[in-house]
């Protein structure tokens, strides 16, 4: 155990697999898969074990896509590790073939395979095409992929051994907003479910619900409101899609109040089918949802830290649930 | 992170790849093909293109020389505020070093009139040498990168992102390979409606690698487009030498597979680069297809921003902390700033008695001038209006705030 950031964690569990499957590959692009960490060995996937396993062409993320796919079509386990700038590039290899493939081949194909969709939309001037924090929603619609986005570095790890070791393709989505993250992370390889919401915090007053780079603001709102006596349940989904329904269903069963807070833009926004599915479920409760509106984010600070949903906005929509 | 080329790191690591005999072959035989069948599909500066800047009036070649000037000022001017000034919220992929590049393409296009009379500019996420070649005005462009409401584009762009349709300038396509696509799609509509006009897009060596460069060369051959990718080979894509991502020495040679001219450039020679997109765009106006423009060049900063440099110096030495796949040798970026292509420019001018040196001297004064007062300008511009963001997004109306819930 020590104090780890979020790509060391990563890449121990990718090392970790990388060395008991000989021939389990890793495609990069213009990121080397390298990490330190105070007190702990350099990581180099390149080094360790070799550039006919651990590779990187041109900037070409259909390629990449593709091959990660193929790959595990031939029976390689495959990750690879797309930057922000081009996670929607290979979205018809995920979406049209990976997604399809298992059911189109009547359940033969095996696809042991990670795409690691990198994602922004955090930073303030990077604007248009260099924020992108929307494609949650995009891949999680996708049949046939899972697509989990994990929010601390223990899960970061947890999830990508699990994601490795499942024989269906998953999109693994890392909000790079949360690169500076450090927490204790066991040395030692484990699995996270994929398929499983955590509870960041407990209480039966309201429900909030959210994912990925969402959730330092609502643990720090949840801090805020526990503090003057509201009691919060805090769920971090972890999972878009197989989505924990019963988390969801039971906790605001208990609550009947209901707010979702995405990063991502309003309209189909994970917390549109968090309430969706709460709403089937639970009778008698209130909802409210926050979301970047559904316009792409500007370039200038003032108008796009007005815009990106933060705790003070939990802040205010608690207050009129509550109310 | 040592410096290293994909061969050279393939062989140093002691591991023969089924990459790394491809590669070996696919030169071989790129080499034979160019020495055996295609000296008519090539064109060479300095041997195939004729000398067109003789043709290019006094007055002209000085505006010439001052963008150039304009170019690396403003850039200058720019690292030093990031590198002192603590308040100062822009930042810039600079492009200095490859002045002549911008500047010589843009010299062979049409700037002034109407948007269906002007040529179209693509840019890339290095665009403000590009952005002031085309005639951006360089206060509204200074404004835009602080994120100022009077800014180029208000304060919705900034600096990977600018345009100004008013000079043809299209914009800077952030990403590697969308915008070859894009520029070839005006160039078709620039066909169908009949207007002359010509399509040009400036890409990077990594732009090679994407799906875009050779949908976009096809599509363009095919069609016949009136269409020119000049394609800037500063060795870099971000922190990758291109041998990690192209077999070829010179990505021209792409250009036969194609069918149409594929041209290498002294990047560095302002009038090299001119001699061959005037030909090019002469082809692509008289309907007769696309060339391919690779020009040889080199930037003087890192990828992004200004780590290494130091205020009042130009260039950037040494470590950079994102360099994380190919870190440049300083002996690299002093030996490539030895010929840099303001100097070469000045020389000829000064050579051909079109300055002397002190007029030459008087130029640069005027533009250094011209560029403090447009920083100067831009830092008293106003902020943007927090709500403005919510417009824009269709042509009419603004959308629903929906962060509060």
């Amino acid at each position: 155990m020590a104090r780890k950031s979020w790509m060391y964690s990563v890449l121990e569990a990718v090392q970790y697999e990388m060395r008991q499957r000989k021939d389990m590959v890793w495609l990069f692009e213009l990121t080397p898969p390298v990490a330190s960490n105070p007190g702990k060995p350099v990581i180099n996937l390149e080094k360790e074990f070799g550039r006919t396993r651990v590779n990187n062409t041109g900037i070409d993320e259909m390629w990449m896509a593709g091959a990660t796919l193929g790959a595990g079509l031939a029976g390689v386990t495959a990750v690879t590790y797309i930057p922000y700038q081009g996670n929607g590039m290979c979205f018809q290899m995920i979406q049209n073939h990976a997604g399809k493939l298992r059911h189109m081949t009547g359940g033969d194909a095996e696809m042991p395979i990670v795409f690691i969709l990198e994602m922004t939309g955090q930073t303030p001037g990077f604007a248009g095409q260099h924020s992108d924090y929307e494609i949650d929603t995009y891949y999680a619609h996708i049949p046939g992929v899972k697509t989990v986005i994990p929010s601390t570095p223990r899960d970061a790890k947890g999830m990508m051994a699990s994601a490795i070791r499942d024989r269906n393709p998953v999109v693994y989505l890392y909000p790079a907003g949360l690169r500076n993250l450090v927490e204790e992370v066991p040395d030692d390889q484990y699995e996270t479910p994929l398929d499983k919401a955590a509870l960041r915090s407990t209480g039966g007053d309201l429900t909030i619900v959210s994912s990925g780079a969402g959730m330092p603001e609502v643990l720090e709102a949840t801090k805020r409101l526990q503090e003057s006596g509201v009691g919060v349940e805090a769920i971090d989904l972890r999972s878009l899609k197989p989505m924990d329904t019963e988390t969801l269903v039971k906790s605001v069963q208990k609550t009947k109040r209901l707010l979702t807070f995405d990063q991502s833009y309003y309209t189909l926004c994970p917390g549109a089918e968090v309430i969706a599915r709460v709403a089937e479920n639970v009778d008698g409760a209130r909802y409210k949802r926050i979301a970047f509106p559904d316009a792409p984010p500007p370039a200038s600070p003032e108008m796009f830290l007005w815009m990106r949903p933060n705790a003070e906005h939990i802040m205010g929509a608690a207050k009129q649930l509550l109310g | 992170m040592a410096y290293e080329t994909k061969l050279s790191r393939e062989s140093r690591g002691g591991e023969p790849t089924p990459s790394a005999t491809r590669r070996t072959f696919l030169k071989a035989v790129a080499g034979a093909g160019a020495a055996v069948s295609l000296s008519s599909q090539f064109s060479w500066a300095n041997g195939e293109i004729g000398y067109w800047a003789k043709d290019l009036s006094d007055d002209k070649l000085k505006e010439m020389y001052a963008t150039m000037l304009r170019i690396r000022w403003h850039e200058r001017t720019q690292a030093d505020k990031m590198l002192t000034e603590p308040g100062y919220r822009g930042y810039n992929h600079f492009y200095a070093g490859q002045e002549a590049v911008a500047t010589g393409v843009c010299a062979a296009l049409r700037n002034k009139g109407a948007f269906e009379e002007v040529d179209l500019v693509y840019s890339t996420h290095r665009p403000s040498g590009h952005a002031l070649a085309k005639g951006v005005d360089l206060k509204k462009m200074c404004a835009e990168n602080d994120f100022r409401a009077t800014g180029l584009n208000k304060g919705y762009a900034a600096e990977m992102h600018i345009s100004d349709k008013s000079v043809g300038f299209m914009g800077a396509d952030g990403m590697i390979g969308p915008g070859l696509v894009m520029a070839a799609g005006s160039a078709f509509g620039i066909r169908a409606r009949g207007s002359k006009q010509v399509s040009v897009v400036f890409g990077g060596d990594g732009t090679y690698a994407t799906p875009a460069f050779h949908g976009t060369l096809n599509n363009a051959a095919l069609l016949d487009l009136p269409f020119v990718y000049v394609l800037e080979n500063n060795l870099y894509h971000q922190y990758a030498h291109y041998s990690y991502s192209c077999p070829m020495k010179d990505i021209a040679d792409a250009a036969r597979t194609y069918r149409i001219p594929g041209v290498v450039v002294d990047g560095q020679d302002v009038l090299q680069v001119y001699n061959a997109a005037k030909e090019a765009v002469e082809r692509a106006r008289a309907g007769e297809g696309p060339t391919l423009i690779e020009a040889k060049t080199y930037r003087y900063y890192n990828h992004w921003g200004a780590p290494g440099a130091k205020p009042g110096e130009l260039g950037a030495f040494g470590y950079d902390p994102l360099a994380i796949s190919s870190f440049r040798p300083e002996r690299e970026v002093r030996a490539w700033m030895a010929r840099d292509p303001i100097d070469i420019f000045r020389k000829t001018l000064i050579n051909w008695g079109t300055l002397d040196q002190a007029k030459a001297d008087a130029a640069e004064a005027a533009v250094k001038k011209e560029v403090k007062e447009a920083f100067e300008w831009a830092d008293k511009q106003p902020l943007c209006k927090p709500e403005d963001g919510l417009k824009n997004v269709f042509v009419t109306g603004s959308v629903r705030a929906a962060q509060f819930g």
